[in-house]
C-alpha cells in the first residue's frame, strides 16, 4: 500500500469500473483505496472525435470502484493534442 | 490525507454524491462514519437517466452503495487548516482516527499503541 504513497500530490490517471478515466492531483488514500483527487477532469474518449474534457474538481472515489491508478509523466501528457486522438472508451467491467 | 478526514472536514457543507446505480444526490452533509455511511439535508435526488428529481429533507445513504462524491474546492484548505491545528493541540496523542489502537505491547515499551498513518 505504501506504493500508493509515492504517487501523492502527482498528477495521476483513475480509471473507474464504469469505465471513465480521471485525471488529478492525488491528494490521499486508504486502506481500501478510497482516493481523494483534487482539480481533476474527465477525459471522454471518442472514436469519431477528439478528446473531450471535463472539468469535475474535488473527488473522493471509493476504492470499490477503482481499476487502475496510474501516475502521469506530465511532460509527455503535454505534448499529446488531446484533440487528435482518437479511441474507442473503456467499457463498464460489470457488463458481460 | 486520509480520505475520510477530508468527509468529516466537509460536514455543513453541500456536496454531490453518485451512487453506484447512478442516481445522485446533491445536499448539505450532515455526518458521516467509518463506513462512508452519510445524512444529508435538504437533498435533490436524481435518477440514473436524470430524467427524474425528487426532493428529500434529509437522506442516509449507505456508503457502499457510494460510486464517488464531489465536495467543495475549498474543503481542502481547510483539511491543511485542520491538521496544523491538530498537531498544534495534541503532540503526544497517538490515538487519531480509526484503525489505530493503543495495544500493551509484552516489553516495557511506552505503550502509546500504533503511530498514525503520514498524511
Amino acid at each position: 500500500m505504501s506504493e500508493l504513497q509515492k504517487y501523492v500530490d502527482l498528477t495521476v490517471e483513475v480509471i473507474t469500473s464504469d469505465g471513465r478515466v480521471i485525471v488529478g492531483t492525488f491528494k490521499g488514500f486508504d486502506q481500501t483505496t478510497n482516493v481523494i483527487l483534487s482539480s481533476c477532469h474527465e477525459r471522454v474518449f471518442s472514436e469519431t472525435e477528439g478528446v473531450e474534457t471535463l472539468p469535475l474538481g474535488l473527488y473522493i472515489i471509493r476504492g470499490d470502484n477503482i481499476v487502475l491508478i496510474g501516475e502521469i509523466d506530465l511532460e509527455r501528457d503535454a505534448s499529446v493534442d488531446l484533440s487528435e486522438i482518437r479511441a474507442a472508451p473503456i467499457t463498464d467491467i460489470t457488463r458481460r | 490525507m486520509l480520505p475520510l478526514s477530508l468527509l468529516n472536514i466537509a460536514q455543513g457543507h453541500p456536496m454531490l454524491v453518485e451512487l453506484k446505480n447512478g442516481e445522485t444526490f446533491n445536499g448539505h452533509l450532515v455526518n458521516c462514519d467509518n463506513w462512508m455511511n452519510l445524512t444529508l439535508r435538504e437533498v435533490i435526488q436524481t435518477s440514473p437517466e436524470g430524467d427524474r428529481f425528487w426532493r428529500l429533507p434529509e437522506c442516509y445513504i449507505r456508503g457502499n452503495t457510494i460510486k464517488y462524491l464531489r465536495v467543495p474546492d475549498e474543503i481542502i484548505e481547510m483539511v491543511k487548516d485542520d491538521a496544523v491545528r491538530q498537531r498544534q493541540q495534541a503532540p503526544v496523542s497517538s490515538s487519531r482516527g480509526h484503525g489505530s489502537s493503543r495495544g500493551r505491547g509484552g516489553g516495557g515499551g511506552s505503550g502509546r499503541g500504533k503511530s498514525t498513518k503520514k498524511r
